[in-house]
């Protein structure tokens, strides 16, 4: 489902871009990529985590390789996005098969890191329950668009939520 | 929002492998120098200098103007044919393109040496094209030429 919202919409000088690399201007590609590398490091570092540079990196890949078959170029911060997304979940899967996540440690309590605490708490969910959390809270996505996103029913998103905000919550407060 | 959520962000090779797998036909060459990162760029950051020798078949380059970030060129090759380049040029990262020509250098810091990447090649005019000839041949010469020059 496209993300209509104006903040999901392109400037102008993106627009600009999108079409100019799509006519094949590589240089017009390499300014395309600078706008796109924050956004796309902002979305797969928290399902990512110490596999964001790959997921980003693999997302990148994935956009410029499809580039052409953008029909939409104002869509192009949620094609982006669903992009990202489905590279970081899955680079994230990858990563977990051969380097199983250690569960063991909790946050220490009153931890002045609040940027530690989060990085703790993300390392308790799965790539998915990630995923949710940071469409809802780093995006602002509804429940409706996640899931469509996600390819997901919003029940799925709601109850996933529900446990990622439910294991923030005891973290935050063990 | 006010937590500070983890972010990552992309080396220049990173950015140089996923730009260039939007170049059909394009090849990246990596390699690991045993060399810092500030002495492998003051090789490939010297334009109309080091830049020539490194890069396949290029004679000289001479860069006709400065903006920024950004750079126009005129490269001529030793076969006596002339290239107006434009590009991007920052540390750790050259992209420079003409009609029928396409230059991507990146490098970063990988422990206390380098990481070099080189994609390119002649272009199909006007598209993110190249033609498929020689593209990782050439490459592999112009890692073998920066780290003779090291």
């Amino acid at each position: 489902m496209p993300d209509e919202r104006p903040a999901a919409r392109s400037d102008d000088r993106t627009l600009r871009l999108v079409r100019a690399a799509q006519r094949g201007d590589t240089l017009a590609m390499a300014e395309l990529l600078d706008v796109l590398a924050p956004y796309v490091g902002r979305i797969c570092a928290p399902i990512a985590l110490d596999q964001g540079p790959d997921a980003a990196q693999e997302a990148l890949v994935a956009v410029f390789k499809s580039l052409r078959t953008l029909k939409d170029p104002a869509a192009l911060r949620g094609w982006v996005r669903a992009i990202a997304v489905r590279e970081a979940i899955r680079t994230a899967h990858r990563s977990a098969r051969s380097v199983p996540a250690d569960l063991s440690t909790l946050p220490a309590r009153g931890d002045p890191q609040l940027s530690a605490d989060i990085r703790d708490v993300l390392d308790r969910l799965s790539p998915e329950h990630r995923a949710v959390l940071m469409l809802r809270d780093v995006e602002g996505l509804d429940e409706r668009t996640a899931a469509a996103l996600l390819g997901v029913r919003t029940g799925t998103v709601k109850s996933r939520l529900h446990r990622a905000r439910d294991t923030f919550r005891k973290a935050w407060t063990s | 929002m006010t937590e500070p959520w983890p972010l990552t962000d992309l080396d220049s090779v990173r950015r140089l492998r996923a730009l260039a797998a939007g170049v059909r036909g394009a090849h990246v060459t990596e390699a690991h120098l045993e060399a810092p990162f500030e002495q492998v760029w003051a090789l490939l950051d010297d334009l109309e200098g080091s830049f020539g020798q490194v890069v396949p078949d290029m004679e000289r380059l001479r860069v006709i103007s400065r903006n920024g970030e950004r750079v126009e060129a005129l490269a001529y090759s030793k076969y006596g044919m002339r290239a107006r380049l434009r590009g991007v040029r920052r540390p750790g990262w050259c992209w420079l393109q003409s009609r029928f020509l396409l230059i991507g250098v990146a490098a970063a810091p990988e422990g206390a040496g380098t990481r070099v990447a080189f994609t390119g090649g002649v272009r199909v005019p006007g598209r993110a094209a190249l033609i498929p000839v020689g593209v990782r041949r050439e490459g592999g010469r112009s890692v073998q030429r920066l780290t003779d020059l090291l």
